[in-house]
């Protein structure tokens, strides 16, 4: 195991040199139901610089709750362009405010996509509620972050593989990869080119993140991790820690979302 | 750094999990994989079966493996199925057990000083921990509930909180930390960003064991985040091993 430089250079020094991270999947700001003691943008840079992670990408805590707070990402990216680009948080529940917030959303710099957190707001991803957003990133290939759950009425990978299939320029990312509903959330993402499994929270299950690269590939897999909530160096040890080859590690890392964020970086 | 692991399951669950060793042997070559050198264990057959029929083959299955110490499933005494205490130290003695465990789900018991004031008691004169996974629960009580139910009847005893949960648990387990302190919690899930420095900040180091939650959860996560951890070096093998070996070390049998 301690024979592949990723692990060593983990193990020894918190980052690796030849291996960086991509966060594909934060948050930023203090929450209702947990007590954070990083919450800050500063705290989660330092927490980055510490686990080796170059580049988040966020949606705000604030804006999860009510969309009017998405235009406030705006200043964090401005502040730290290096670091941070932004997910618009998308509410269905406040669907006379969606073709105003896609307006801002066209203006505004730093931004690579749309966030959903369907089982919370509680409409499905198939929601015509959702579908403005949907068409626009269609339109702009750009990246919809999606909280998805295993066999969820919200956020299902059965539901998320509806939309893949009507919109085929955007790229959905599957947050938490479908937690539970493993096999299905896995098909979808080897099926649909437009698919791919974000690790946050998924990370912990062992022997997951093999059967992943098994029967999706590497390819399709995505690094994240909710932060402030999950210190990294916790999913990147569930990574590293699999029985994958190196290239694995390199392409969810980093490689994959380098390639995802290429226009927008 | 040394990894005693204080949660870790072997055996082949009745539900089975994406990847199980399932036997010592396996167990052995998956810490060998990990860098784990030794491991607190239960066998599956403890929580799925009865724990008379899985402490046997606990035992069996463990019997002079070097690295692996065993916990012995509980049950309320009164039903007369657990051995008596004295066969149980003896067994313990013989068999390297150095702890119970206790799953009131799955073998439908309460843990009131009714059912287990004695073995509570036992436990407590012999310095025995008692381990307990968060989502269990007994008699409509469950979680932090629980454990604050179990302290308040049995305020000295040792007892390890398992797999605490990664969405946000800090609220809940603060101030049972502080008011007992025989209370412990495994870093299976404490993914909290920050988590393991804030709380060794505010109470010390002595209070957080290595813990893998194997073989359902990922043991790199811990391992990394542990090593890792902005704590001293002192305080990451408190966590590592030395916690638990001073547990043990009390232990009386």
């Amino acid at each position: 195991m301690r024979s592949s430089q990723i692990v060593r250079e983990f193990m020894e020094n918190g980052k690796s040199k030849t291996c960086p991270v991509i966060d594909m999947h934060t948050h930023l700001g203090p929450y209702q139901g947990i007590y954070f003691p990083n919450p800050s943008p500063e705290d989660m840079i330092r927490t980055m610089d510490r686990c080796g992670v170059t580049m988040a990408v966020s949606s705000s805590h604030a804006a999860l709750i009510d969309s009017r707070e998405n235009i406030k990402m705006v200043d964090t990216v401005k502040r730290y362009p290096d670091r941070f680009r932004a997910y618009w948080v998308i509410n269905p529940n406040y669907p006379e405010d969606i073709e105003e917030e896609i307006r801002q959303f066209s203006k505004a710099e730093g931004f690579v996509g749309f966030k959903f957190l369907s089982d919370y707001h509680r409409y499905p991803v198939t929601s015509p509620r959702y579908e403005p957003a949907l068409k626009y990133a269609d339109e702009h290939g750009l990246i919809v972050l999606l909280h998805t759950w295993g066999y969820s009425s919200y956020d299902s990978p059965k539901l998320v593989e509806k939309i893949a299939v009507r919109y085929p320029n955007a790229v959905f990312l599957m947050g938490h990869s479908g937690y539970g509903e493993w096999e299905k959330a896995i098909q979808v993402a080897r099926d649909n080119l437009n698919v791919y499994l974000e690790l946050t929270a998924a990370y912990a299950v062992n022997g997951v993140i093999e059967w992943m690269v098994r029967e999706a590939g590497s390819e399709k897999i995505l690094f994240g991790t909710d932060l402030p909530w999950f210190d990294p160096h916790y999913g990147i040890g569930c990574i590293i820690f699999s029985r994958i080859t190196d290239e694995d590690r390199h392409n969810i890392l980093h490689r994959n979302a380098e390639q995802l964020l290429q226009r927008f970086i | 750094m040394k990894f005693f692991d204080c949660n870790v399951c072997f055996g082949r669950p009745m539900i089975r999990p994406i990847r199980f060793a399932e036997t010592a042997k396996d167990l052995l070559k998956e810490m060998d994989f990990y860098g784990i050198d030794e491991a607190l264990v239960f066998h599956s057959r403890q929580r799925d079966d009865s724990p008379v029929v899985g402490n046997e083959i606990l035992l069996n299955e463990i019997k002079d493996v070097e690295r692996l110490y065993g916990t012995f499933a509980i049950l309320p005494p009164q039903t007369g199925e657990m051995d008596s205490f004295e066969d149980l130290l003896e067994k313990m003695r013989l068999g390297n057990i150095r702890a119970f465990r206790a799953f009131p789900s799955e073998h439908k018991f309460l843990m009131t000083r009714v059912a287990l004031g004695s073995l509570y008691d036992f436990m407590i004169e012999r310095n025995i921990p008692l381990f307990i996974p968060i989502n269990e629960s007994c008699g409509g009580i469950s979680g932090w509930y629980l454990i604050e139910q179990i302290l308040s009847n049995a305020p000295d005893l040792t007892l390890v909180v398992v797999e605490h949960g990664s969405w946000g648990q800090d609220r809940f387990f603060r101030p049972l930390i502080e008011k007992y302190e025989n209370l412990y919690l495994d870093i299976s899930r404490y993914e909290l960003d920050g988590g393991i420095s804030d709380f060794c900040a505010k109470y010390g180091a002595e209070r957080l064991l290595f813990g893998t939650g194997y073989p359902w959860w990922n043991p790199g996560g811990p391992i990394l985040m542990l090593t890792q951890a902005d704590v001293t070096t002192r305080e990451r093998e408190k966590i590592a091993s030395g916690n638990l070996k001073r547990i043990f070390g009390r232990v009386r049998i």
